[in-house]
C-alpha cells in the first residue's frame, strides 16, 4: 500500500513540483502577516529575509564544501589501505 | 543498606542482565529475547524510584558517590533508558549474546556516568563505556571494523588519560572536595579543569578531536551503531552541562562544530558516515547551548539531547535497515529503493524532518530553544551560524540522504538491488522512535502533561509555536529545498572518501613509525632472544591451562561460539580477532564486576 502511494507520487513529480513552488510563495506571504518579536538583528525586520538566507546559505555551503572536496579532500576509498 | 544501593542503581540491572544473557541463551533462545525486553522496561520504571542520593561509600579514604539524582540527571536517565529499550528491540533478531552484552555494558556505563557524584566513579564508568562500545565496532568482524575499533579505543584511552590527569591535578590542588563532580565556576577554572574539559570534549566529538566518531561509527554493526549514536556524545553533553555551563569557549566551539559536521555531511558518500558527521553537528548545538549558559540555553541543550537521541537513532535505524537488507550503505551504490523498502523510507524521512526542525517534530521544539537563547543573549554571530547549520542539516540529511537512497532519479524497475523491508523487530524499533519524534513535536502534550519541557532542569518559559518563528522555519526549509532542486546534479555523491583530521594518526602515524622502527627493532631483537630462552616454556604451561579452561568453562557459558568459530576455521583472521574480543571482553567485565563489588561492600 505504502509502496503504491509512493510510486504514485513519484510518477506525478511534475505536479508535486508545482505544489512545492506554491508552498514557496506561501512562505513569503505568511511572513508578511507574521507577528514579529523585538529584532535580534537587522534580518529579523526584513520580509522574506530567511528565504534569501536559506537559498544563499544552501547554494553557498554546497559550492564551498563541494569545492573543497573536489580540489583537496577527496581520495580513493582504499586510500588508507595503500 | 549498601547492598540495597547496588540493586538500586539502574546500571546494575543492565550488568546483571548482560551476565544472564549467555546462560539464558543456553537454556532457550527465546528466554534471551524475553530478558532483552524486560530489563530495559524495568530500568525505565526504576529511574522514577531513585532517591536523591544513594550508594555513597568510603573506599581507601575517598568518598565515592554512585547515585546523585536531580533535575539535570532525570531528563538524561529517562532518554537513556528509553533508548536502551528501542535499541535492544531493534537488535532483537541478533542471537549472538556478545553483541547484546556489549550494548548493555555500554548503557550501564552511560547510566553510571549520569548518576555519579564524584570524578573517580565517573572515571570508572567512563572507561567502561569506551571499552564496551569498542566491541560494538569489532563485532562487525570485518578488517576495516577491527582497525577502526582499535583506533577508536586508542583515541578514547588517550582522552581518558587526559581526563584522569585533570582529576589528579584537581585533587592535588583542591583536595578531597575537588573530587566532587559539581559545577565549576568560570572565573576560578584552572589547568586541571581545562584538562577535564578536554577529556569531556573528546567524547563530545568537538573538533579537532572529533575524527574518531565519523571513523568508527560507520564501521560498527548495524545495531551497534544505533546504540553508539545515542550514548557516548550525549553522556559527554551531560557532564559538560554539569561541570562547565557558561564557559564561552564551549559556545564558540559548539557553533563551529555545527557547521563543521554539516559541511562534511554535504560531501560524504557513505550514508552512515553522513549521519555520524551529523552527530558532530547536532552535538554542536548542545555544546553551544551549554557554553551560552543561560537557563534557557541549558534547557535547550538538554531538550535537544533528548530529541536528538531519538531522531538520530531513528535515522541510524532506517539506514541500518537498508544496510542489513542490501549490504550497502554508500549513496553512490543505492537509489530507487522506494518501492522495495517503503517503511524504512517513511521512518527515515520522519527522522530527517525531525533533525531539520520541521514544525510538529521534536527538532523544532528543542533546536529552536538554543537558537533563541543565543539571540536573547545578543550572540548574533553564533545565532546565524546555528541557523546556517540548520540549512545544511536539511540539505544533507533531510533531503540528500533519503533522496539518493530511495530515489536518486531511478525508477523501481531500474533498481537492480534485491531488497525488502526489514524484519518486524527492526520496524518496531523505528516506529517507537518515530512516535517520539512526532509526539514531542506537539510540545509533548500528553493529557495536559508536557512530556519533555516539564522534565528540563529549570522551568521553561518558551513557546516555539509563534507565528514569526514558524515563518522563519517555513522559509528556511522551503528555500533550502529549492536550493537542492537547483543543485541536485551537482550534489550527486561520488564513490570517494573525504579526508578528515584522522589523517594525522592514520597516515601521519606511519611516518612516525618509519622513524621509530629502527631503534624499536633493536630492542625487539634483544627481547626476542630473552623470550626464546625463558618465556616460551612458561607460556606453553599457561596456554595449556587456559586452553582447558576455555574449552571446558568459558565455551559452555559463551554458547560455544569460540568452538564454532574454530570449526568454521576458514578464515585465520576471524579466529584471532574473535579470541581477542572474547578475552578482552571477559577481562574487562570481570574486572568491572569485582571493582563494583569491592567498592560497594567496603
Amino acid at each position: 500500500m505504502m509502496a503504491r502511494l509512493i510510486t504514485y507520487l513519484r510518477d506525478h513529480s511534475r505536479a508535486l513540483k508545482y505544489v512545492f513552488f506554491a508552498y514557496l510563495v506561501f512562505t513569503i506571504a505568511f511572513d508578511y502577516f507574521a507577528e514579529r518579536h523585538v529584532p535580534h538583528f537587522f534580518g529579523d525586520s526584513i520580509i522574506g529575509f530567511w528565504a534569501f538566507f536559506g537559498t544563499v546559505g544552501c547554494l553557498g555551503m554546497a559550492v564551498v564544501c563541494k569545492g573543497l572536496y573536489n580540489n583537496w579532500l577527496h581520495q580513493d576509498e582504499d586510500y588508507y589501505d595503500k | 543498606m549498601i547492598s540495597n544501593s547496588i540493586f538500586m542503581h539502574p546500571a546494575t540491572l543492565f550488568i546483571l542482565g548482560a551476565l544472564l544473557l549467555p546462560i539464558l541463551k543456553r537454556i532457550h533462545i527465546s528466554l534471551q529475547k524475553v530478558i532483552l525486553v524486560v530489563i530495559p522496561i524495568l530500568a525505565i520504571i526504576q529511574i522514577y524510584h531513585l532517591p536523591d542520593s544513594f550508594g555513597i561509600t568510603r573506599y581507601m579514604g575517598f568518598d565515592l558517590i554512585f547515585g546523585r539524582v536531580d533535575q539535570l540527571t532525570r531528563v538524561f536517565l529517562n532518554v537513556f533508558t528509553i533508548m536502551a529499550l528501542i535499541g535492544t528491540i531493534y537488535g532483537l533478531h541478533v542471537n549472538e549474546s556478545g553483541q547484546h552484552i556489549a550494548g548493555w555494558l555500554y548503557v550501564a556505563g552511560s547510566l553510571g556516568v549520569t548518576l555519579c557524584g564524584d570524578y573517580l566513579t565517573l572515571f570508572i564508568f567512563w572507561e567502561l563505556m569506551a571499552f564496551a562500545s569498542t566491541f560494538l565496532v569489532w563485532y562487525r568482524k570485518k578488517k576495516r571494523s577491527i582497525e577502526a575499533g582499535f583506533r577508536y579505543l586508542l583515541v578514547h584511552t588517550a582522552g581518558g588519560l587526559i581526563l584522569l590527569a585533570g582529576i589528579f591535578l584537581r585533587y592535588k590542588n583542591v583536595g578531597m572536595e575537588g573530587l566532587r563532580f559539581e559545577q565549576i565556576a568560570v572565573d576560578g577554572a584552572t589547568l586541571a579543569d581545562y584538562l577535564i574539559m578536554i577529556g569531556f570534549m573528546l567524547n563530545a566529538a568537538v573538533p579537532p578531536i572529533h575524527a574518531w566518531l565519523p571513523d568508527a561509527y560507520p564501521e560498527a554493526t548495524v545495531t551497534g551503531a544505533v546504540f553508539m549514536c545515542a550514548f557516548t556524545t550525549k553522556t559527554a553533553v551531560y557532564v559538560l552541562a554539569r561541570a562547565f555551563p557558561g564557559f564561552e569557549v564551549l559556545a564558540i566551539m559548539g557553533a563551529i562544530m555545527t557547521l563543521y559536521g554539516v559541511g562534511y555531511a554535504i560531501i560524504e558518500n557513505d550514508a552512515r558516515r553522513i549521519l555520524a558527521y551529523h552527530i558532530v553537528s547536532q552535538v554542536g548545538y548542545m555544546v553551544c547551548g551549554i557554553g551560552i549558559g543561560t537557563a534557557m540555553a541549558i534547557n535547550g541543550a538538554c531538550a535537544h539531547a533528548y530529541a536528538h537521541i531519538l531522531y538520530k537513532a531513528l535515522l541510524f535505524m532506517g539506514v541500518g535497515a537498508v544496510l542489513e537488507m542490501t549490504g550497502k550503505s554508500k549513496l553512490s551504490e543505492l537509489g530507487g529503493l522506494y518501492a522495495k523498502m517503503p517503511l524504512a523510507l517513511i521512518f527515515t524521512v520522519i527522522g530527517g524532518i525531525s533533525i531539520s526542525g520541521f514544525p510538529l517534530t521534536s527538532g523544532f521544539i528543542s533546536k529552536s530553544m538554543i537558537i533563541a537563547a543565543a539571540g536573547e543573549n545578543h550572540q548574533v554571530v553564533i545565532m546565524v551560524m546555528l541557523l546556517l547549520a540548520a540549512v545544511g542539516t536539511f540539505l544533507s540529511v533531510g533531503i540528500k540522504l533519503p533522496y539518493f537512497i530511495w530515489f536518486g532519479g531511478k525508477k523501481d524497475s531500474e533498481c537492480k538491488i534485491d531488497a525488502k523491508d526489514a524484519p518486524w523487530n527492526m520496524t518496531l524499533g523505528m516506529a517507537m522512535a518515530a512516535f517520539f519524534c512526532i509526539a514531542l513535536g506537539f510540545k509533548g502534550h500528553f493529557f495536559g502533561y508536557n512530556w519533555l519541557y516539564d522534565m528540563l532542569p529549570t522551568a521553561v518559559h518558551w513557546d516555539p509555536y509563534t507565528s514569526y518563528h514558524l515563518s522563519e522555519t517555513f522559509q528556511l526549509l522551503g528555500f533550502t529545498g529549492f536550493g537542492f532542486y537547483l543543485l541536485v546534479k551537482f550534489l550527486k555523491p561520488k564513490p570517494y572518501i573525504a579526508l578528515d583530521l584522522d589523517w594525522f594518526y592514520r597516515k601521519g602515524a606511519r611516518v612516525f613509525m618509519w622513524f621509530a622502527s629502527k631503534p624499536i627493532n633493536a630492542v625487539n631483537e634483544f627481547a626476542d632472544n630473552v623470550w626464546k630462552n625463558i618465556g616460551i616454556a612458561f607460556t606453553m604451561l599457561v596456554a595449556r591451562f587456559f586452553s582447558w579452561f576455555d574449552k571446558e568453562a568459558i565455551d559452555w557459558v559463551i554458547d560455544g561460539s569460540a568452538q564454532s568459530v574454530v570449526e568454521g576455521g576458514n578464515q585465520l583472521r576471524q579466529i584471532e580477532t574473535g579470541k581477542i574480543q572474547q578475552y578482552i571482553g571477559a577481562a574487562v567485565l570481570i574486572m568491572f564486576v569485582i571493582l563494583l563489588a569491592v567498592v560497594l561492600n567496603a
